[in-house]
């Protein structure tokens, strides 16, 4: 993982009076699937929206590295189809089903409403593509036999899912997601925890043929076995720090105040039971409770173990 | 049992009966009218009705036009051509407030004062401005029906979840195609119901004005008639709009079921 994807610099935001997010880093590397905890209303969402470009930081900025881009990257002003998102709600288009869901995004962004209007025999012959496309897609994730429910047809997880398919076959450069699995129950979240880490695996794959990862993700969750689990590397935002040692009067906004690899992100070996209990009590230590907040960099020590990427691609 | 459903046949069997009792209560009251007074035409005999049915669709000999066809193809055609101005304007106006927040600021306190006066009483205006021909049908119609339609466009626009517009945005949309391949897919349905719900108020405004200003016309045959009592031809034109209405309502609601499948659904 050489080149990085996304980086974040000195993000500061707020709602009126109230400071959200003070002064947030993060570089992420391309490939990295990073999982961002924190307690609730510490900013993540905040943090993500951002990411997105929905919702602008007040100071700081987000520049995004594809494939191709200079060293300065690309800088988010807003909404973007490099940016997958998944959220917790409202993941489909009512009004479409399955695979229109699903095929929606490649009529969007490949074609236009003139071309769609006044090239109409070309578009139909790109939409049957895109349809084809669609069904591929759902297969992968074990959807071959719902392409034509609406939403309101499907079970909480099968939306889920449509909406992991949807943002996927637009092959963003990142893939964000906001508690994508907070209203599921148990066995499904379990489910769709195990698609992401095929995603990984595919990671690793394309890792060992010398090729670029395809898939880089951020995932929001409050759940710090899923947070382990499925993410290499934790990132946990939170409100309790010591900002009084820095000589702020009054609370600035959360901040990263931990950032580690996760136990088995190392080694290629499955769940290492013991390692993974330890790693969750630290991050709970750090992250969740307000007696003895850690200094702003104390627990931030994700790049300091290992080389940080560049911001541009390595020529191979 | 309150909100306990019953079967079917039982429903449909108590509609039969409804009907049933609207026959034979208005034959036993119109039997003891004539009875009474055996030249009333205020309660027509079914013979009498027969009758003035077949004045409505007599072919005059001077004009070569029969009542009935003449009268519809008036009003029809003023009926549509309101809906269709009154729908199309609201459709813009509604997705240009919804969406643009200076729209909404500069349109929202017309349409909330306009929506209160009633288009009735507006009629006189229209006279004045639009004359008597058909424009002024239309026109009333028209701006009758716009500012509940913008308004209900306008609400369902607001209603439209901000995370399907981001997610748009990420999937590759143009703000136009957020607009026009989205919004309008979403708001859609709520346009065709609040669309059969104007279509009752249109026909109060223009059976009103046709009566008023009137020299053909559903309003103006049924006033003029009405007040000759000649009602055996009253009643067969008042059956027309209610099955003129009936007609709508129906074709709409198959419309909706068409166009929008997921709609009755995704509501529950
Ligand atoms: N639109 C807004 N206007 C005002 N305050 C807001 C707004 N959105 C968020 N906030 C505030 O910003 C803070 C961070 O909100 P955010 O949604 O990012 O938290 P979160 O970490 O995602 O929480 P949760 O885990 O509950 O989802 C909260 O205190 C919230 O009250
Ligand atoms: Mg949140």
């Amino acid at each position: 993982m050489k080149a990085a994807a996304v980086e974040i610099r000195g993000v500061h935001h707020g709602f009126g009076d109230k400071p959200v997010l003070d002064d947030v880093n993060l570089r992420i590397g391309r490939g990295q699937f990073l999982a961002l905890v924190g307690p609730s209303g510490c900013g993540k969402s905040t943090l993500l929206r951002a990411i997105v470009g929905t919702h602008l930081p007040r100071r700081g900025e987000i520049r995004l590295f594809p494939p191709g881009a200079d060293a300065a990257g690309l800088l988010v002003t807003g909404p973007g189809r490099d940016r997958g998102i998944v959220y917790q709600q409202y993941a489909l288009f009512p009004f479409l089903t399955a695979l229109e869901n699903v095929a929606i995004g490649l009529m969007l962004d490949e074609t236009s409403i003139p071309f769609r209007f006044f090239r109409f025999l070309r578009w139909r012959a790109l939409r049957r593509r895109h349809l084809e496309m669609a069904v591929e897609m759902l297969a992968r994730v074990k959807l071959a036999d719902a392409l034509h429910l609406y939403p309101h047809e499907m079970s909480g997880g099968m939306r889920q899912r449509v909406a992991l398919a949807q943002a996927l076959i637009m092959k963003p450069e990142i893939l964000l997601m906001d508690e994508p699995f907070g209203a599921l129950d148990e066995a499904t979240r379990e489910e769709l925890q195990q698609h992401l880490i095929s995603l990984r695996s595919e990671n690793l794959l394309a890792l060992d043929e010398s090729r670029t990862p395809p898939h880089t993700l951020i995932i929001v969750t409050h759940e710090l076995n899923e947070a382990i689990y499925v993410g290499d590397r934790v990132v946990g935002l939170s409100q309790h720090w010591d900002w009084r040692s820095e000589g702020h009067q009054s609370f600035p906004g959360a901040t990263v105040t931990y950032d580690k690899a996760t136990p088995h992100s190392s080694a290629k070996t499955d769940r290492n039971f013991g390692a993974f209990a330890m790693a969750r009590d630290e991050i709970r230590r750090v992250v969740f409770e307000p007696q003895a907040p850690p200094g702003r960099n104390e627990h931030v020590t994700y790049w300091k173990t290992r080389a940080s990427p560049e911001t541009t691609d390595e020529p191979t | 049992m309150i909100r306990h459903p019953i079967p079917r046949p039982a429903a449909l069997a108590l509609a039969v009966a409804s009907i049933l009792v609207l026959i034979i209560s208005y034959t036993v009251l119109s039997e003891r009218q004539h009875r009474l007074n055996p030249g009333d035409t205020t309660l027509p005999t079914w013979s009498q009705l027969r009758e003035g049915v077949g004045v409505a669709v007599h072919k005059n000999q001077r004009t070569g036009e029969r009542w009935l066809v003449e009268d519809a193809k008036a009003s029809l055609g003023r009926l549509f051509l309101g809906l269709l101005w009154g729908v199309a304007g609201a459709l813009i106006l509604g997705l240009l407030m919804g969406c643009f927040s200076p729209a909404e600021a500069f349109l929202q306190p017309p349409f909330s004062l306009l929506a209160q006066i009633p288009p009735t009483a507006v009629l006189a205006v229209f006279f004045v401005l639009a004359g008597t021909g058909d424009n002024m049908y239309v026109a009333m119609i028209a701006f009758g029906v716009m500012p509940t339609l913008a308004m209900t466009v306008h609400m369902a626009v607001k209603e439209f979840p901000e995370e399907l517009q981001f997610k748009a945005y990420t999937l590759g949309a143009s703000h136009a195609e957020v607009i026009l391949a989205i919004i309008f897919h979403q708001i859609l349905p709520r346009l065709l119901d609040a669309f059969r719900l104007a279509i009752g108020p249109a026909m109060v405004y223009l059976i009103a004005a046709e009566m008023v200003v009137g020299d053909v016309g559903f309003g103006y045959r049924i006033r003029l008639q009405s007040k000759l009592l000649n009602m055996s031809v009253v009643y067969p034109y008042l059956a027309c709009l209610a099955a003129f209405g009936f007609a709508m309502d129906g074709a709409l609601r198959q419309a909706q079921r068409r166009f929008c499948p997921w709609y009755q659904g995704s509501r529950g």
